[in-house]
């Protein structure tokens, strides 16, 4: 190796200025993310569902991917930039040991690969980034844009790789043209390049490389050091954060968390501002692309509501980044200050050793900064209340930011705190309080619809020393809603005809409370849910079995939080299996030919993964049935609109979100929309109606017991 | 400005109710109580005040046994200073009775203004507050549906009449029964009820009155006849009106 220049040592000084800087920036974010004093839970658990995560979702980029256009390209810049970050650093370290590189440490065919590797993924980066640049420019696709983008900067980036590429590509061009194509390792690219520069003398060709050379370099220095100010921060923090993550499991999928009411000193519920949120939710600020995913699958946003999930994370980094410089100085400030003058008054005041400590007169332009808060100044309620907490946007997520827990602790403060919510919804927390049921029905007559069914009560078997094989959860909705009613009717009947031993709570069942701990008022949930536990527990319930995916979530995935656990099955998933098992007679003959579609429940499809058995069931339900998807279904299904308590809601801005979906079930021609859920029942019933169409809908148990055997039907009612 | 708020806790009336085995009262297993609606008024116009006015003290009253305490409970965690309850096994149906207990314990409290809900909606007697009134020798207006008070001498309340409205001025102390209407009862919030925990909830013995009145025998009102259904469509019209003229006697 040859000696130092003088090059290497401007070089080594300005490495070490940017490095330095770089590292200035990591620790001043890392230290804004202590600011989150949110309740959090261990993120390093189930260590090997996190490398997953970390390798499917970030190194394989399988959530980018989902895009078909974008997919491809983006995930080719993050490929070709892991593969070029090994050549970055040989040059990195040419700059300050001259006539450095990997040539003199690696196997001649191994380095042969590398070298084929940079111009490869060079030239490779090079196309995938025009096309990006052209996107922005040009064709400007609607995700893009609006409310949460910064338009010119995401140019600026891509055009500063760009011009990372070219420059490389060029050096690499000039490399070979002096040493005539006979450079060690393999050259295509930057041998062709080379040959144009041919002609030039020896001179111009080494001024050619060291200009790109020195061009790359720094440029390389200067988008590292640009990154932490910038969108493209989510460079440096998204595999973290995939890392960290729970949205695609560690932990129970789609269950919230669950809040400790009774902590001493709590002032604020939920959050107001960044200090309520949690450090993985500013993360969560620090990962986001801007590129508009969730937006894009966002129901509200879909149908003109104020709510953008992009633009929730991306105010949570804004108010982070405007908040916590201020914080951090003023922790400073708060620093004692050994202070020479005498105390004159207001401006000084004095520790308990007596010595001075300055107490800066507050600025008034930083404290009114300061008491703002993302509550209200950045998100305003009517965006929170707009969501149906239907996941569409978690799940689109390539960086795995969870933009729905952020939208649930605001919920939280709101109701909990402030007392403000949506006027529709004080009836529905009253009747969940006082009669159990969010519309305030008689309890009494919950069981109503069993009256003459001859279907034993908990308390009946318990009386007679016996239990069923399955507890039949009911549901709000099937107790007391007329069309719910029937949907329960009909899966009570088929249980018979299968001869399933089945009870049911009958007035002891109440609301579990879920309703209540979407609409952010955790504490009544809290009092609900335990009550529930209690009762379930008091009877040693194993297995329930719901036809409401509300019902099966809150039960099967939060329960557990207050020490229920059992086993919870919807009834989707139940008929398949009975169906499966031959246990329910069923009508011979091939019955009608109907075109259905079916509508995936969020609570079921994309909390719960419940997509094939619905299917299944109505496949083994109507044996010539034609089955035709949606345009949006399974886990990208669109939601009703009813969920996260938007059915207690009136939905007054844009279109409505059960018409918007209702057009495209019956875009697909079918006849007969199916449902697996009482609340999409109601919606999709109520959007058929608003469209003057004459499709029925009905739910799975509806299709089921209209083909059980007429024998079995006689001997069931 | 300092409040008496009345409240009393009432079991939900939205219910199929048992009678009692003794005849006199309702079956209370299984109800669930709650304040009074009107009493849910009563206390959100105490809050209103204050609030408007700045500074003052709510106190919130309600006889009867240990049970009342939660609904006390509610109304500190809507707001209300401090409660007291006037401890007694049972509360006796003579609204006389109560009305001596709570003037016994409004009398020595210096309030400038005490409220009540227009009725209970159990007994739906109406004739606490103007009773009280009158033992403790104040002026009264009952069933207010606005009330306005924003100096501590005098206030101005109104009262819906059949197809009117009169508005009244008393002066302060005073008797004033709610109608809804007023404001709509906050809904308390989670830092309300953690907060109600930590206030003050004294305990006294009632100073009841003799009862006057007493409930001899309690019944249900009798079964509802079964509907009938005549048929559907329009063709069935001409029948119905007519049995709605001959049998039901109301065309
Ligand atoms: S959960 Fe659904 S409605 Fe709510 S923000 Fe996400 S996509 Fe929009
Ligand atoms: S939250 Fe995720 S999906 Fe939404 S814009 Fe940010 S990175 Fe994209």
């Amino acid at each position: 190796m040859e000696q130092m220049t003088a090059g290497n040592f401007v070089f080594a000084a300005i490495l070490l200025g940017a490095a330095g800087f770089f590292s200035y920036n990591a620790q001043r974010l890392a230290r804004y993310l202590q600011f989150g004093k949110g309740a959090e839970t261990s993120r390093v658990t189930e260590m090997p569902t996190r490398l997953r995560n970390l390798l499917v979702i970030g190194f394989a980029q399988s959530k980018i991917l989902r895009d078909p256009l974008a997919g491809p390209l983006h995930a080719g810049v993050f490929w070709g930039f892991l593969v070029l970050t090994v050549g970055s650093i040989e040059i990195l370290l040419q700059g300050v040991i001259n006539g450095f590189s990997y040539d003199a440490f690696l196997p001649k065919p191994v380095f042969a690969l590398y070298t084929l590797s940079q111009e490869l993924f060079a030239l490779l980066v090079l196309g995938a980034v025009s096309v990006l640049i052209w996107r922005r420019l040009v064709t400007k696709p609607k995700r893009l844009q609006g409310p949460g983008t910064h338009q010119a900067e995401a140019v600026f980036i891509l055009s500063m790789i760009a011009g990372l590429m070219v420059t490389l590509l060029l050096m690499f061009g000039f490399a070979s043209a002096r040493q005539h194509g006979m450079e060690p390792g393999l050259h295509p690219v930057g041998g062709l390049i080379g040959r144009a520069f041919g002609g030039l003398s020896d001179g111009a060709q080494f001024a050619g490389f060291a200009i790109n050379w020195w061009a790359h370099a720094l440029l390389l220095l200067v988008f590292l050091n640009f990154l932490p100010y910038s969108k493209h921060l989510h460079v440096l923090t998204s595999l973290i954060n995939t890392f960290f993550s729970n949205t695609s499991g560690p932990g129970t999928k789609g269950a919230m968390k669950p809040m400790d009411l009774e902590a001493e000193g709590v002032e604020i519920f939920g959050a107001k501002d960044i200090e309520q949120l949690s450090w993985k939710n500013l993360l969560d600020g620090y990962s986001c692309t801007e590129c508009g995913r969730c937006t894009a699958a966002c129901p509200a946003n879909l149908t003109g509501k104020l709510l953008s999930p992009r633009k929730i994370v991306v105010d949570t980094r804004a108010r982070l980044l405007e908040k916590a410089p201020l914080l951090v100085a003023r922790e400073e400030n708060a620093a004692p200050v050994a202070h020479a003058a005498h105390g004159d008054g207001d401006a000084h005041g004095h520790t308990a050793t007596g010595e001075h400590v300055a107490v800066a007169a507050p600025d008034p332009a930083i404290e009114a900064l300061l008491g703002k808060s993302l509550l209200d100044h950045y998100i305003t309620e009517e965006e929170l209340w707009a969501c149906t907490s239907c996941r569409a946007c978690v799940q689109e997520c390539p960086v795995s930011i969870d933009q729905l827990e952020i939208i649930n602790e605001m919920r939280r403060n709101l109701v909990l705190t402030e007392s403000r919510f949506p006027e529709e919804l004080l009836p529905a927390f009253e009747g969940m309080e006082q009669k159990g049921n969010p519309w305030s029905f008689a309890p009494g007559d919950r069981a109503a619809w069993a009256e003459g069914l001859e279907i034993p009560t908990m308390a009946e078997l318990a009386a007679s020393n016996d239990t069923p094989d399955i507890l039949f959860w009911v549901g709000c909705m099937g107790s007391f809603d007329d069309r719910a009613k029937k949907v329960t009717v009909a899966f009570a009947r088929i249980l018979k005809a299968a001869g399933v031993k089945f009870a049911i709570l009958g007035q002891e069942e109440a609301c579990h409370g879920d309703p209540a701990r979407r609409m952010g008022n955790e504490y009544l949930y809290q009092v609900l849910a335990k009550a529930a536990v209690e009762t379930l527990n008091g009877y040693k319930v194993t297995t329930i079995v719901t036809h409401c995916p509300h019902c099966f979530h809150q039960i099967g995935k939060e329960f557990p939080q207050w020490g229920g656990t059992y086993e919870v099955i919807h009834h989707s998933e139940y008929l398949e299996r009975l169906l499966r098992e031959g246990r329910v007679p069923m009508d011979e003959g091939d019955g009608e030919r109907l075109v259905v579609a079916y509508h995936d429940s969020c609570y079921l499809g994309r909390y719960n993964d419940v997509i094939d058995a619905p299917r299944e069931t109505i496949r083994r339900a109507l044996p010539i049935v034609d089955l035709v998807e949606p345009a949006r279904t399974k886990d990208r299904g669109l939601c009703c609109g009813a969920g996260g308590g938007r059915m207690w809601m009136e939905e007054k801005a844009g279109k409505r979100i059960n018409v918007e979906r209702t057009e495209e079930l019956l875009a697909t021609g079918a006849d007969t929309i199916a449902v697996a859920c009482p609340f999409c029942m109601t919606m999709i019933a109520d959007g058929v109606t608003a469209k003057g169409a004459t499709a029925d809908v009905l739910d799975l148990a509806e299709l089921v017991a209209g083909r059980l055997a007429p024998e079995a039907t006689a001997s069931a009612s | 400005m300092k409040i008496a708020v009345c409240i009393k806790r009432v079991p939900d009336m939205d219910v199929k109710f048992k009678i009692a085995a003794s005849g006199t009262a309702v079956d209370e297993t299984g109800l669930k109580f709650d304040m009074s609606d009107f009493d849910g008024y009563a206390a959100e116009a105490a809050l209103q005040i204050n609030e408007k006015l700045g500074g003052g003290e709510i106190t919130a009253i309600c006889l009867g046994p240990d049970t009342v305490g939660e609904t006390l409970r509610k109304a500190l965690s809507m707001g209300i200073d401090k409660a007291v309850q006037l401890k007694c096994d049972a509360v006796p149906f003579d609204g006389y009775a109560i009305a001596q207990a709570l003037a016994a314990e409004l009398k020595g409290g210096n309030y400038d203004l005490i409220l009540f809900g227009r009725m209970s909606i159990d007994s739906s007697n109406q004739s606490v507050g103007p009773m009280v009134a009158e033992l403790l020798g104040l002026p009264c207006v009952t069933a207010a549906s606005r009330l306005d008070v924003s100096a501590k001498t005098s206030g101005t309340a109104q009262r819906e009449l059949e197809g009117a409205s009169e508005t009244v001025s008393f002066p302060l102390p005073a008797v004033v029964s709610i109608d809804e209407g007023v404001a709509r009862p906050r809904y308390p919030s989670l830092k309300g009820i953690m907060a109600a925990k930590k206030k003050p909830l004294e305990v006294k013995p009632a100073q009841l009155g003799a009862a006057t009145v007493t409930v001899t025998r309690m019944e249900l009102p009798p079964e509802r006849n079964a509907g009938r259904i005549i048929g559907e469509g329009p063709d069935t019209v001409p029948e119905l009106v007519r049995l709605l003229q001959t049998e039901a006697k109301v065309l």
